[in-house]
């Protein structure tokens, strides 16, 4: 009786150790703990990327979901996920906004002029498709720098009240939409109808 | 030709400080640069994630590059910098990690496992010696007497 427990110690640390590294396995070390989860947008006053008299804030997020998408015309992945990205907007309406960046170190001592990079923007989008409503230009990348953004293409579910809900890294794709993103969107939307439905009676009843 | 051997082998043992980078960052104080230095090599890049910012050549390595530098530049300390790095990247970004509820078992398992190790050994020990030597007196004794007779 006595014996027992002294034979289950390096037992039970054997099954220990298997547990610890078997789920090792599965996990992702690029999974990185998004900061902004959770979080208004941070503070940003940023062009548009066509029409550069046009500026933009956090507030421009306010009123609907919105997906985020980093991305620029050097990113092969992005040009892939593109043609699915449109697709979901046409089928499904959703809503994409393009946080866009060049990879100019200096965009004030850069090689490329912006009529370059829109012109550059404009043939991409003809070929592959353009989900979105609008690009916002990430001039210095500062905005990516506080969304914690890692590289392209990269995703951020925004909600209707300008909450970012989720930081997805990497691009959207049949799977990620039907597994990951898709559920979390659709979820916002319910969150939203609900909201303005809610609010519309009151609006009546005050007026 | 013992010389040139020796001569080597000590050039390999000089410390490696690598810097990839070519951007020009032009400091005053040669402190403030001290500070950049140590900086860019703590802070990891999260793109090539086992590189830090100043051996990286990732886009996102030159953008930290340039924010670590302006940020000093305006005066912030280097706690305020790696502050405002793991505001946006995480505990990740910094190769030092903080002491927290699930990181405190890197410095306290080495510990806890000496002793404990420590604590068996010593009772494993006491009682056994003067025990056995009584008995093993006794023992001999016994055969002593056996012999005898």
């Amino acid at each position: 009786m006595k014996k027992l427990p002294l034979v289950a110690i390096p037992l039970v640390l054997f099954t220990l150790l298997v547990l610890f590294l078997f789920q090792g396995l599965f996990s992702d070390p690029r999974e990185l703990d998004s900061q902004v989860k959770g979080k208004p947008l941070p503070e940003f006053s940023l062009p548009d990327l066509m029409k550069p008299d046009v500026i933009y804030t956090p507030e421009v997020f306010k009123g609907d979901v919105t997906i985020l998408n980093v991305w620029g015309v050097w990113c092969v992945t992005c040009a892939v996920e593109m043609p699915y990205l449109t697709q979901l907007k046409n089928e499904q309406g959703v809503k994409f906004v393009g946080l866009y960046f060049d990879q100019d170190l200096d965009p004030d001592f850069g090689t490329k002029t912006l009529s370059r990079v829109q012109q550059e923007v404009t043939q991409m989008l003809a070929r592959f498709g353009n989900p979105y409503d609008f690009n916002i230009f990430d001039v210095y990348r500062d905005t990516s720098l506080d969304l914690g953004v890692t590289g392209a293409p990269e995703h951020f579910v925004i909600d209707h009240n300008g909450i970012v809900r989720m930081h997805h890294i990497g691009d959207i794709n049949e799977r990620v939409w039907q597994n990951k993103v898709g559920p979390l969107y659709y979820q916002l939307m319910e969150a939203k109808n609900a909201e303005m439905t809610s609010a519309l009676p009151q609006q009546a009843g005050q007026q | 030709m013992k010389h040139i051997i020796i001569t080597l082998t000590l050039l390999l043992l000089l410390p490696v400080t690598s810097h990839a980078t070519e951007d020009n960052f032009a400091f005053d104080d040669p402190a403030q640069r001290a500070t950049f230095l140590r900086l860019t090599e703590e802070l990891r890049c999260p793109m090539c994630q086992n590189q830090n910012i100043a051996d990286s050549d990732a886009m996102i390595a030159h953008d930290m590059r340039r924010k670590v530098y302006s940020l000093l530049k305006e005066g912030k300390s280097e706690q305020q910098v790696i502050d405002f790095m793991k505001a946006r990247y995480g505990d990740f970004v910094h190769y030092q990690p903080p002491v927290t509820a699930a990181t405190m078992w890197l410095w306290a398992a080495p510990v806890l496992f000496a002793v404990i190790a420590i604590l068996v050994v010593v009772r494993r020990r006491k009682p056994a010696l003067p025990d056995d030597m009584a008995a093993k007196l006794a023992q001999a004794e016994a055969m002593l007497k056996q012999e005898k007779e």
